[in-house]
């Protein structure tokens, strides 16, 4: 097997392993933050913020594979 | 025939669409019949009309081409500014007002998170970076405008930039000997003293990481958002080839919305982290820490 054909396997499969995992992450805190909101409306709006920073950190997990994704998936089909 | 740009000329089969809507996404496209990579913009559209010409302004233009597309954003921003500045009046008009607004809020939120001290100082720095990323990740959705964050480079720059920025005014605030002292972990007692060989490192690779995290966090998002839409306009293209119309579906009106989207949250999420690094190294506050 070359580089290529391990490449072509590896990738998307590393990809989805990254999204599966933000995925999971990104549920549980997105439900604790909406569990928060219903417990206590007026502070829903710092609740929000910190789970919109939270979620990107989180995403950003599965970015950095993606980049390597793009980064690695310019070898194929040399 | 002539009137149209040539990768809008469609022929007899599906596979030359592809291969006419990829040689038109200009050097992002993929090799040999995969979707675009990204759209054409001003600059690649004039070097392909032009057929990319060797001599005079176009090669420069075509490799600085994402420096071109950050000045353009720079300048947008610098006459907005002046022009709201030089007729300001105390009865504000309508782009002062938002322009007021927009200050306003970035500096509140801000200093809620530097703290009272020293938010002050560097709201100047964070808000011109919120504005100036989310306006350079909107641009990439602007027809012939191209998102220079899509770029490693100016990502990366932004980040050391930050990097710096955070690192100096600690040095400065705090001193040199009560900076190192913090990377150490602050020691205390004979334990925290014993681990600090464990500490320096690991503080001084985390502080090293948020730069590269920065960096890659947003060029990732920007370059995926940017790549959606181009492959969701290749198959709009695509997915007309039979009928040899010059346009396609716009499939990829949906994904504009997420990038409207995902390009906010991540000028958001740049400057808060800045400002969040801001806050861990400064001296903390002596008082109670609001929530």
């Amino acid at each position: 097997m070359d580089y290529q054909t391990a490449l072509g396997f590896a990738l998307p499969i590393g990809l989805a392993l990254a999204g599966v995992g933000s995925a999971l992450g990104l549920g549980r805190a997105v439900g604790s933050a909406m569990e928060a909101m219903g417990r206590q409306p007026e502070a829903a709006g710092k609740i929000q913020l910190g789970m919109i920073i939270g979620a990107a950190l989180i995403e950003a997990l599965t970015i950095y594979s993606l980049v390597g994704f793009f980064v690695l998936s310019g070898k194929i089909g040399g | 025939m002539s009137l149209l740009p040539h990768w809008l000329v469609l022929t007899a089969h599906g596979e030359q669409v592809a291969d006419t809507a990829h040689a038109a996404a200009g050097h992002g496209a993929a090799e040999g019949g995969g979707l675009p990579t990204s759209l054409p913009n001003a600059v690649t559209l004039v070097n392909d009309a032009l057929h990319h010409p060797e001599t005079g302004i176009m090669p420069f233009l075509h490799h600085f081409e994402v420096v071109l597309f950050a000045f353009v954003i720079l300048t947008f921003m610098c006459i907005v500014a002046m022009r709201v500045y030089k007729n300001r009046k105390l009865i504000p008009g309508r782009l002062q007002a938002i322009v007021e607004m927009l200050v306003d809020g970035l500096s509140n939120f801000f200093i809620g998170i530097v703290g009272e001290k020293y938010g002050p100082r560097y709201v100047p720095f964070l808000g011109t970076l919120f504005v100036y990323i989310l306006l350079m990740n909107f641009a990439g959705l602007i027809p012939f405008l191209h998102s220079s964050t899509a770029n490693l480079n100016t990502t990366a720059a932004l980040a050391i930039c930050v990097f710096l920025h955070v690192q100096g005014s600690a040095i400065k605030h705090l001193g040199i000997g009560k900076w190192i002292y913090h990377l150490m972990g602050e020691p205390r007692d004979v334990i925290t003293w014993v681990l600090v060989p464990i500490n320096l490192p690991i503080h001084i690779i985390g502080e090293l990481a948020k730069p590269f995290s920065l960096a890659l966090r947003l060029f990732g998002n920007i370059t995926g958002e940017d790549v959606l839409i181009a492959a969701f306009v290749g198959l709009g293209v695509l997915s007309l080839g039979f009928l040899h119309s010059p346009v396609g579906l716009p499939l990829h009106v949906p994904f504009i919305f997420l990038a409207l989207l995902t390009s906010t949250i991540q000028a958001l999420v740049f400057s808060l982290l800045a400002a969040v690094y801001f806050s861990l190294l400064l001296p903390h506050e002596h008082h109670e820490e609001e929530e």
